[in-house]
This record gives structure tokens, sequence and C-alpha cells, in this order.
């Protein structure tokens, strides 16, 4: 029984690998020479760029933020309440923001749709800093104070202490937060497609939309763009874990020691 | 005192979009609810059953492959959800599983495994070796009732309540896997919000917030109602 199940979701877990396998299949006969050239795909590339790395980035400042100041202070109201954004569907979260921002009894200071994508940027940040929390939260909880308590000894500037003393232990859940969330923002539909404008939109909804309108079904684009991109947020994964592979391991045996 | 204030109101402030409006109170496509309600129920089940049972097998193996096995099980979390869901659609449609609802349900499990396996196995560490060593002597059906599920019933809810929020949050896998054959809420409400209807998306906002909520004050009773339930028998 345990064996057919380990056997099991070994099988499920391979579908995302034979999945690119495909795309690099279907990939085959696209120009890209007309590919990267073409403009509608080079801004929504540069959106792209822009609305993952605010939206990562400062949802990783925030969730990191808040767990720190969650464990340091013991706010235990705080802590489940953080949490409830990430029980709320993305597609509500989006229609959530789109009410608070359109023009119809919402506050009104944006726009629910417009070109700089501030609401979809909103909107990740609110469903994504819960996660982040949650991810550092257990980090802090176990952290181990007297490094901190070493640095403040040494008179260490607050950035210092927390450079020294903190962040090095930071790391792991750190690249695992980032790269989940660069993944999972950089290439989605759902959010964008009701938060964002007709030009430029971001990679995900071009992508789908070009891959589900009858004008383009026969295109190749799509697949390569998401091929594309996967080997761009691969290489990213690969390169990080691998640079900070001996201080990841190194810290790993001085905990347990 | 401000700043845990100013945090929480920042937190609710989006809450407050559902009192702007009055919801409707109707439910077109009751089709829609019941194949969400099944895929939630089944892919919740499935979920549960496959996490746990992986991330039992990492804990207590000693096999030369669970580093690799362990990278390839979390790997597809770090593979973008519509670069998986594309190529899905070319192997289903190879298979002509593409409109059925044994598509829907293999493109949902791929999404949602990865992060099951992640919680699970963060929760057996929590519970950790030396407490579920003894566990191992008893047969599978009584170690399980007796000991994992006390032990790891709320990482179960959260295993549910986290397939529930991102089968939820599916517009495009369903639409694209199911052809627009298999209607769910989400992809009925799709229409609702792209529409100028406004009550109506708002109503069916309340029933994409509702499922969730539900599900964990189920599970919660569920869970508690077994635990006391085996206390009982063990005395």
């Amino acid at each position: 029984m345990l064996r057919s199940s380990v056997a099991l979701t070994i099988l499920v877990s391979l579908l995302p690998l034979a999945a690119l396998v495909f795309l690099g299949v279907e990939s085959i006969g696209t120009d890209w020479r007309v590919l990267l050239s073409d403009e509608t795909w080079r801004d929504s590339l540069f959106t792209t760029f822009y609305v993952v790395s605010v939206s990562t980035v400062l949802s990783l400042i925030l969730g990191t933020w808040f767990a720190r100041t969650v464990v340091k202070k013991g706010w235990h109201l705080t802590s489940t309440i953080l949490k409830i954004p990430m029980f709320v569907p993305h597609i509500a979260a989006a229609y959530l923001f789109w009410l608070l921002f359109s023009g119809s009894g919402g506050i009104g200071w944006i726009e629910a749709n417009e070109r700089n994508y501030a609401t979809v940027i909103l909107t990740y940040i609110w469903k994504e800093t819960p996660f982040v929390f949650l991810m550092m939260l257990g980090t802090y909880e176990q952290l181990n104070r007297s490094y901190v308590e070493t640095a403040k000894t040494l008179q260490l500037s607050p950035l210092d202490q927390f450079k020294h003393g903190e962040l090095p232990f930071l790391i792991k859940p750190l690249l695992d937060s980032t790269w989940i969330l660069v993944a999972f923002i950089s290439f989605a539909y759902e959010v964008p497609a009701l938060l964002g404008v007709t030009y430029p939109k971001l990679l995900g909804v071009l992508a789908y939309e070009r891959l589900s309108t009858g004008l383009y079904l026969e295109a190749t684009e799509p697949y390569a763009v998401a091929l594309v991109w996967t080997c761009l947020v691969g290489i990213g994964v690969f390169t990080t874990y691998f640079f900070t592979a001996s201080v990841r391991r190194r810290i790993e045996r001085g905990v347990r020691r | 005192m401000i700043r845990q204030v100013l945090i929480i109101s920042l937190v609710l402030i989006p809450f407050v979009s559902l009192f702007l409006a009055i919801p409707a109170i109707e439910f077109e496509n009751r089709e829609a609810i019941f194949h969400s309600i099944g895929l939630i129920v089944l892919l919740s089940a499935i979920n549960v059953w496959l996490a746990t049972a992986f991330a039992w097998w990492l804990l207590w193996t000693e096999s030369k492959w669970r580093y690799i096995l362990e990278w390839l099980v979390f790997l597809p979390l770090f593979i973008p959800m519509l670069a998986t869901l594309f190529g899905l659609y070319l192997i289903l449609a190879e298979a002509g599983l593409i409109g059925t609802y044994i598509g829907v349900s293999l493109g949902l499990l791929v999404v949602t495994l990865p992060y099951s396996i992640r919680l699970a196995y963060n929760g057996m560490a929590v519970i950790g070796r030396p407490l579920l060593e003894q566990a191992r002597l008893l047969p599978m059906r009584r170690r399980f009732v007796y000991v994992l599920f006390p032990l790891f019933s709320r990482t179960m809810r959260t295993i549910a309540l986290f397939t529930t929020v991102i089968l939820l949050s599916q517009f495009a896998l369903i639409q694209l896997i199911g052809a627009g054959l298999i209607p769910t809420v989400t992809t009925e409400l799709y229409q609702s919000y792209a529409g100028n209807n406004l009550s109506l998306a708002l109503s069916n906002t309340w029933m994409l917030i509702f499922f969730p909520v539900l599900i964990y004050f189920l599970l919660s009773g569920w869970s508690r109602w077994m635990v006391r339930m085996l206390k009982g028998r063990l005395q």
C-alpha cells in the first residue's frame, strides 16, 4: 500500500517534467527571430519582469518583517489574522481589489485597471505576504537568539545584527519563497486578466489568450514562450541554490550541532 | 499597539468590498456547484492520502534515491503553473482526456500535490521520528487511526484547505483542459466577473470565500470529534 502510494506520487510528480518535454517538442516549429522581434511579446516580457520583481520583493520584505515582529513581540492575534488572506482564492482576492479601487462605491484612489498594474501588484502582495510570513515564522520560532545577543554585545548596528545573527538562517526559506513566488506570479492568468489592461498584457495572459483564441490556434509561440520562461526560472533556481549550497550546508550542520 | 492595529486593518481592508453592494441570492448553475464540491472532496482526499504516504516514506527511508525523489516531488513548485498547464494540455490531448472529468482532476492533482507534500513533510518533521517510532510496530490501519490521525489531523486539515483554495483559484486550467465542458464555480464566476453584473459577481465572491471557511470548520469539527472518540475507545 505504502509503496504503491509512493510510486503513484512519483508518477504524478513526473507529469510536469513530461509536460516540459511536450512543450519542447511543440515549440520546434517556432520562428524564434519573429518571436524575439515581436513588440507585443517584448512589452509583455518587460511588464512581467516589473510586476514580478515588485510583488516578490515587497512580499518577501513584508512577510519577513511581520514574522520577525510577531515572534519578537508575541502577537498571537496578529499572527492568526495575517494568515487569513492565504485562504481566499486568488480570483476572489482580485475581485475584492477591483471593487475596492473601481469608481462605483470603491475607494477610487487609483483605477482598478491601469497601465502600471498597481492593483495586480497590491493583490499579489496581499495574497503572498502571508505565505512568506508562514515560511519565515517557523524559522524565526526556532532561531537561536544567542547569535543576535552576541551581535548586540559586540555593539553592532541593528542592520549588522540582522545581517550576522538572523540572515544566514533565513537563506533557505527566503530562497524557497522567492522562487515559488516568481514561478507562481510570473506566468499566471486569473489575477492579471481581471485587473490588467489590454496592452501590454502580462506574459501568462497573452500566452493563454493566444493559445485559446481561435485566431491563433495553430500558433506555436505560446508553447515556446512558456518553455523559455520556465528555462529562465529554472536557471535562476539552479544558480541561486548552487551558489548558496555551501553556506546552507554549513548552517544546517551548525544548527544540528 | 498602534502598529498591530495598522497591520490588522491593512489585512482586513479588502474584505470591506464584500459589503459595498448587496449580493444577488441566486445560483444559476447548480451543476457547477456540484462539480466544484465533487472536485474538492475527491482532490482533498487524494492529496491527503498521497502526501501523507510520501511524507511518511521520506521520514523513514534509507534509500539512496531519497534526495533525488525529494527534489523531484518539490521541483514542480518552481515550474510556472501555466507552463505546466500548456504541457499537460498537450499530454492529455494525446491521451484523449481533454473535456473529461478525469483530465481536469489529473490536472488539478498535478498543481496541488507539490504543495500538499511540502505541508505533510513539514508536519511530519514537527512531530518528529521519536514520537512516531513506536507506531511503526502497529499494523497499517491501527497505526493510521490511533497514532497518525490524532497527531496529524491539523496538517491534514491544512492540506485540504490549501487544495480547496488552489482548486477554486483555477480558471485557465479548468477551462483549457475541461474544454469548457466541466463548469465549476470558478469558471461560472469568471463570466460574471468579466461582465457588469456587480451583485451576481459579489455573490459569487462570497461563495468562493465561503467554501474554504466551510471546509475549515467542517474538518475542525470532524477531527475534534474523531480524536475524542478515539480517546474514549482507548480508555
